[in-house]
């Protein structure tokens, strides 16, 4: 017979509360609008499983869903090493400490429009600084407003910049953890700077490293605001992520059943890949 | 005299076409239940009686589930299945929940309505993640 202490979950109860309002009623809204048709006016006519079958099968939800694969994949195959190498060169004592956190955690505390817009700024191509010098002085032909390509690097940039620093600060949250004792045997043994990394820091760094991960991928999964403020899904479709094209369909057609309904596959994608993440994750540690 | 008895002869049809309900033409139409309707016309969250049977059924099974592995298995639920996974009960409602939904999007992508055969596979997925997953 166990005995514990169960009034804990009273103190847990407002937390549920609050996320029944701001998560569940409107989650509940959205899997009601997405069977359903609606003119407005608060009137909704059954529609059954139509828009599933639409959304899946339309090509423009296909690009947009792939173009943000590859956005996902591409943010997280470079911030997460890029993440660690700056976490590992960090100073671990000393004066220079406060000042490279406070420098990683700049970028971080930025408004997400306001990012977007200085680095709208920042990358116009005739009075943009970035723009002005890779054309004029430069001489590479960059455009992120007209080509697909130049639009797709800033946007990739930008999120770097903006995102690097969160998987900095947890990993070398975890690096720092590591007491001396481990080093100092590691270099008794004479182990070399690659398996100092590859079995001291790596699996100290782990936990953090999965919360990273998973915080990386969630949230540029579900990006919107920078991607919209600086190329607004342009030129053409080529940057219309997912969320871009939501708001598209939600709120520029006015389509609720569609929309509803293309948020919840949206949903259904991002929990798998989280829970797939984390159980591959966290496998180990369970055995 | 012979036509007015061959109208009494058409008397009771008249009352067989009321009891056959064209004596109530433009009287309001009795409503029997139906699953797609609106339940609630002016509430904005738009329910349906077939929406709001999902959630009874997610919710009840999440309460059972609870109830299970509060009061009934309350020691050492957890098992490695045949997916190499530590499950508990509420792991394998998940696993089964989430299934499911690809199940679905999956059949609707590939093959389309109506959705009775991913219905009973996701039944069968079911029955195998608590079986063995």
């Amino acid at each position: 017979m166990r005995t514990e202490n169960q009034k804990a979950w009273f103190f847990v109860l407002p937390v549920l509360a609050l996320v029944a309002f701001n998560a569940l009623v409107p989650m509940m809204t959205v899997v009601n609008y997405s069977v359903q048709e609606t003119f407005g006016n608060n009137q909704f006519f059954w529609e059954g499983l139509g828009w599933f079958e639409q959304i899946l099968r339309s090509d423009r939800f296909q690009a947009a869903l792939g173009r943000q694969f590859l956005f996902t994949f591409l943010i997280l195959l470079i911030e997460v090493p890029l993440g660690i190498i700056v976490a590992l060169s960090m100073p671990r004592k000393g004066l220079w400490v406060p000042v490279c956190l406070v420098l990683m955690a700049l970028p971080m505390l930025i408004p997400w429009n306001v990012v977007g817009s200085m680095w709208n700024i920042f990358t116009l191509p005739k009075i943009g600084l970035m723009g002005y010098f890779l054309n004029d002085v430069l001489g590479i032909n960059y455009d992120m407003t007209q080509q697909p390509l130049s639009a797709w690097i800033t946007i990739v940039v930008m999120d770097v910049w903006h995102w690097t620093s969160l998987v900095v600060l947890l990993c070398y949250a975890g690096l720092v953890s590591i007491p001396d004792a481990y080093y100092q045997a590691a270099k008794i043994d004479g182990a070399s700077p690659w398996s100092v990394f590859r079995y001291i820091q790596l699996p100290k760094m782990k936990t953090v490293l999965t919360i990273a991960v998973l915080l990386r991928f969630m949230d540029s999964f579900n990006i919107y605001t920078e991607p919209f403020v600086l190329t607004g899904g342009g030129p053409g479709n080529s940057t219309t992520l997912l969320s871009i094209d939501l708001v598209k369909i939600a709120l520029g057609q006015f389509d609720l059943g569609p929309a509803a309904a293309m948020s919840l596959i949206y949903f259904a994608i991002t929990l798998l890949v989280s829970w797939v993440f984390y159980t591959l994750m966290t496998k180990d540690d369970a055995q | 005299m012979r036509k007015l008895l061959l109208s009494l002869f058409f008397l009771p049809s008249m009352a067989v076409a009321q009891q056959a309900g064209w004596g109530s033409v433009g009287q309001q139409e009795e409503k029997g239940f139906s699953w797609t309707d609106p339940l609630w016309p002016d509430f904005w969250m738009a329910w349906t009686s077939a929406t709001l049977a999902l959630f009874v059924g997610i919710f009840s099974a999440i309460a059972l589930i609870g109830v299970l592995e509060g009061f009934k298995y309350r020691d050492g639920i957890e098992r490695r299945g045949v997916l190499g996974l530590t499950t508990t009960l509420g792991d394998r409602l998940f696993i089964t929940l989430l299934g499911s939904v690809y199940i679905f999007l999956a059949w609707l992508g590939l093959v389309g309505q109506p959705v009775w055969t991913p219905l009973f596979l996701s039944i069968g997925w079911g029955v195998f993640v608590f079986w063995k997953v």
